[in-house]
């Protein structure tokens, strides 16, 4: 008597890609012949179970649902990239120069304010020196017509957000050394000049370790 | 079936009309260039079958909801990976076996209950034999949740997604002869839990 047949002979004939002919075991064989009419009368009652069918509006909600996780999906996305070492860094490193070139400017103009000249108001203006007599010292800290204040509080106003943050996300390792090689000469020898005076503070290391 | 039309950019919007004549492909790249609604409509077109798909896997609405979710979404970040060399909807059921293989080992499905009223239409069937055709479905919907993982990946793919032999074993990285067999025992097993139940 010849083996009996394989799972697989088994579904090729269930399924009818192969004729019972071909494998003539299977006449000489009662066991291999009941699990073949077990197989088809399993494949038989399976067929036909439906899923169960949801609401109609079901689909929809499904659809904003996916929608929804794809959405959340991008803002993480994007938050993860504006959160790499190699662009927080920078970013955060020109705004903290940004932010103590401000505070000591202020600093500066409570305790002393005829002796420092007036900010530039734009990158390509010329820094004059401290002895020209055409240039306006910088208002007492807190003034309300402070001319500083109002030009952040223009920009401030005008600022577009989205801009703003999509400028932050494209930054590069390289955002504050270019920030930096735009200034003058002259400007750049002010912020080195402000640094190197915050950095003497005392305290100051501690606070920047 | 009822099908109901959804439209997510606006009844009458151009752009959603010109997505919908394109092809599988051509959507893909749609997708991929960021067009508004685009994967609306991938959603759209195989949301039934993935839904489907997972139902039979987890036996019960609220988990094949979740993982349906979830089988998009991972379709939606691996887009990129899509390469066209199978049909759409053949890449989103490996997908979709992947994340109800994942399920299933993590978690043992809750069945639906012999009371669950599917939403069919049997308007014109008798009340009795609706009844017990519900029943028998609900009792095989059951018996297959409890089979082993493969096996039923493998059974529901074959029997109700109507994948060849060939299709399912790609999707499962393993070989046709493999397939067969599981699909053997899967019936094989289905009917010893319902002749147990």
């Amino acid at each position: 008597m010849s083996t009996h047949l394989t799972p697989e002979q088994f579904v090729d004939l269930a399924e009818g890609t192969q004729p019972e002919s071909a494998v003539p075991h299977l006449a000489a064989c009662d066991a291999c012949r009941n699990e073949l009419a077990d197989l088809r009368a399993m494949m038989a009652a399976t067929a036909d179970v439906e899923v169960p069918e949801p609401s109609p509006l079901y689909w929809h909600h499904l659809s904003s649902r996916v929608r929804d996780a794809v959405d959340q999906q991008s803002e993480r996305s994007w938050r993860a990239r504006v959160m790499r070492p190699f662009v927080l860094v920078p970013s955060l490193g020109a705004v903290l120069a940004a932010a103590i070139f401000a505070v000591f400017a202020a600093n500066r103009t409570a305790e002393a304010p005829a002796r420092l000249p007036a900010l530039p108001i734009a990158f390509n203006t010329t820094v004059v020196p401290e002895t020209s007599p055409s240039f306006q010292p910088l208002a007492p800290f807190g003034a309300t017509d402070d001319p500083q204040l109002n030009l952040v509080a223009a920009v401030a106003t005008t600022a577009d957000w989205d801009e703003m943050m999509d400028e932050v996300a494209m930054s590069t390792a390289d955002t504050s050394d270019a920030v930096a090689a735009a200034l003058t000469q002259d400007e750049q020898r002010e912020l080195q000049r402000l640094l190197t005076e915050a950095i003497a503070q005392p305290g100051a290391r501690e606070k920047l370790s | 079936m009822w099908a109901l039309p959804v439209t997510f950019a606006g009844p009458g919007d151009a752009r959603l009309t010109e997505l919908e004549n394109l092809t599988e492909a051509q959507l893909v790249e749609a997708c991929l260039a960021g067009r508004s609604g685009a994967f609306d409509l991938v959603v759209e077109r195989h949301r039934r079958t993935v839904y489907q798909l997972c139902y039979r896997f987890v036996g019960n609405h609220e988990d094949a909801s979740d993982l349906s979710q979830d089988v998009f979404l991972r379709a939606y970040r691996g887009l990129r990976s899509f390469r066209g060399g199978s049909s759409l909807s053949t890449w989103l059921y490996r997908i979709g076996v992947n994340v109800c293989l994942n399920r299933v080992t993590a978690k043992r499905p809750i069945m639906e209950d012999i009371d669950a009223r599917p939403h069919v239409d049997t308007v014109h069937e008798p009340q009795d034999e609706r009844v017990l055709r519900e029943e028998r479905a609900v009792r095989v919907r059951t018996a297959i949740a409890k089979l082993p993982p493969k096996q039923r990946a493998t059974l529901v793919l074959r029997m109700y997604q109507e994948l060849s032999h060939e299709e399912i074993a790609g999707i499962l990285d393993s070989s046709v002869g493999a397939v067969k067999a599981n699909f053997f025992h899967a019936m094989g097993n289905l009917k010893k839990i319902l002749s147990e139940a």
